[in-house]
């Protein structure tokens, strides 16, 4: 783990494994995407070389630059190929069972000083890590979407993660342009911790009649300086994504400010996702996330 | 005729000086009142500084710096007042001295003018009723710096006319300036969302889920905020923070507002923040 180039596996080709896949091979590490699916690890690599297309364009990175990392940019389907690999980052389903299985499987494939770290954003990295033999090198790295764009990670240790894997993982995040921001295994880290009863009240204040969509919306940013009102940022997450993790960190903290209000439900249940199905809080006349 | 064209503003501190800067930079000729010269003198000090540094960044013009200053001028003679519009209270945030100064106040004027309170945590409704014609009565919550930040909260008293609000909103929007009605409840709408989510950042800190810096940086780096929650306490005040959320516990009994105990503890050793330099980013923490 001294090498300052290393071999980083990144399992999950979604959007969150692609973006963590195009940090680490920016970074200059060589880079391995796996998933199970084929097609998505050439969607993953597509993804990969688009983010580095676009970057040539704006004259942020050579041409030369962009060769060289793709040429350390490779995928595949098999899991045995992750062998070599110094870290594996897993990006997969946000499912305890399937993280634990996933790092049960690691643990038979890489060297066990291979660092595993896990992208899970409302999981506890401790449950995480119990999937494997050696706890020890298992760390919470909790990358923000759009990973590239995004210099924040939390960085998370479980109960049994060890002093050398936490130090690595740091200067690994270091080597590839992140900030790190250490924070307890507690449900929800920081951001969500205190993003979900924001927005839980935000919607309460509007179902209570203190404002309206528009009217709290411009109170946030106008008066907090935030960059988006909170139903602006509903509609561009999904309600359905919202409910999610809200109903993550309820079930773990029990405390009803973490819990999704009925409006949410309600919503949802009428189809009104946000931005992806043409309506939340808004409507929208496309179904574009970003752009036009 | 432009909509209240002479506003009279009471009290020339912090809030005071950005209000009738506000205001005064909308075309409007401004009286300040105030109980002392020196504090007069002090208030139209601190509105030459902000103007100042608009002209060094190259924002506001020297002729336009000199036109906002010479709208707005004070006095310490109720009498004064009588022809305003308009008035904005943003005296001492302290109930017996605001109801007093409104009463005087509502006296001078005319019955059609209206009166206003820049009051962020006492009920409108209850000052109401210190204002012969409380009908003409509402609240207009400017936020901390006033020239800088753009929202503007009306409240709406329990017997606010509807026609009031109309007209402050227009007013607002003359201001350059977001208008948003709110309802006459404890921490009206943007502290109502804003003092329980500190309070929460204080325990988790406590707590020692991650440290302050690290606290502050992700909610930056992750959400885009332009502070972070600790530093933004620390620059608002422990002590401010401590007050408005006490209030609005004991008038809510919502734990949601109870000052966390932390936050109690550093009151009451003498850290303010950044004014005496003792918060949470600022020094070590115990």
């Amino acid at each position: 783990m001294t090498e300052a180039v290393k071999t980083v596996a990144v399992v999950g080709a979604g959007t969150m494994g692609s973006g963590i896949a195009t940090v680490v091979a920016r970074g200059g590490h060589r880079t391995i995407l796996f998933d199970v699916d084929e097609a998505a690890v050439q969607r993953g690599l597509e993804f990969v070389a688009g983010f580095l297309a676009k970057s040539v364009k704006l004259g942020k990175m050579t041409a030369e630059d962009a060769a060289g990392i793709t040429a350390r940019t490779s995928g595949t389907s098999d899991l045995a190929d992750l062998a070599g690999s110094d870290i594996v980052i897993e990006a997969v389903f946000e499912d305890l069972e399937v993280k634990k299985d996933l790092f049960a499987r690691l643990d038979d494939i890489v060297s066990e000083r291979t660092l595993l770290h896990t992208n899970t954003s409302t999981l506890s990295v401790t449950a995480i890590a119990s999937g494997s033999r050696h706890p020890e090198r298992v760390v919470g790295t909790h990358y923000c979407n759009p990973a590239p764009l995004m210099a924040l990670v939390e960085l998370v240790d479980g109960l049994h993660t060890a002093g050398w894997a936490h130090e690595a993982t740091a200067e690994f995040l270091g080597s590839v342009g992140k900030t790190a921001c250490v924070v307890k295994d507690r449900p929800g880290f920081i951001l969500n911790r205190f993003l979900i009863p924001w927005e839980n009240s935000c919607i309460d204040a509007l179902e209570n009649g203190l404002g309206t969509r528009e009217s709290i919306d411009a109170a946030v940013t106008g008066a907090l300086g935030h960059p988006m009102g909170p139903f602006r940022l509903l509609d561009i997450v999904g309600l359905d994504v919202h409910r999610q993790v809200a109903t993550r960190l309820y079930e773990q903290l029990k405390e009803p400010r973490f819990a999704p209000p009925p409006m949410v439900e309600r919503m949802i249940a009428a189809g009104d996702l946000g931005r992806k199905t043409g309506r939340g809080f808004y409507t929208y006349d496309d179904t574009k996330l970003f752009g036009a | 005729m432009a909509l209240f064209e002479k506003v009279a503003v009471l009290g020339f501190g912090t809030m005071g000086s950005g209000i009738a800067q506000v205001v005064a930079q909308s075309g409007r000729t401004v009286v300040v009142l105030e109980s002392e010269q020196s504090r007069l003198e002090a208030g139209l000090a601190a509105v030459e500084a902000f103007l100042a540094t608009g002209v060094a960044r190259g924002k506001v013009t020297e002729e336009q710096k000199a036109a906002v200053r010479g709208r707005i001028s004070g006095t310490t003679d109720l009498a004064d007042l009588a022809d305003a519009d308009l008035v904005i209270e943003a005296v001492t945030e302290r109930k017996d001295i605001k109801a007093s100064v409104l009463a005087q106040v509502a006296d001078v004027v005319r019955p059609e003018a209206v009166i206003t309170t820049n009051t962020s945590a006492i009920p409108v409704s209850e000052l109401a009723t210190h204002v012969t014609g409380g009908s003409r009565f509402a609240g207009l919550h400017f936020f901390n710096p006033a020239p800088l930040m753009r929202v503007i909260e009306i409240v709406r008293g329990l017997s606010t006319d509807a026609d009031v609000i109309a007209r402050l909103e227009a007013f607002v929007g003359d201001l350059g300036k977001d208008p948003v009605v709110v309802k006459d409840r404890p921490g009206f709408l943007v502290n109502r969302l804003f003092m329980p989510y500190i309070n929460d950042v204080v325990q988790a800190f406590d707590d020692e889920l991650a440290s302050a810096e690290d606290i502050d940086t992700a909610i930056k780096l992750g959400l885009g905020y332009k502070m972070g929650p600790l530093e933004l306490l620390d620059l608002i005040g422990l002590d401010v923070h401590e007050h408005a959320t006490r209030g609005a516990y004991e008038a809510t009994l919502d734990p949601v507002f109870a000052p966390p105990p932390l936050l109690q503890t550093m009151v009451a050793a003498g850290m303010r923040g950044a004014k005496n330099g003792r918060g949470f980013r600022t020094e070590q923490n115990a």
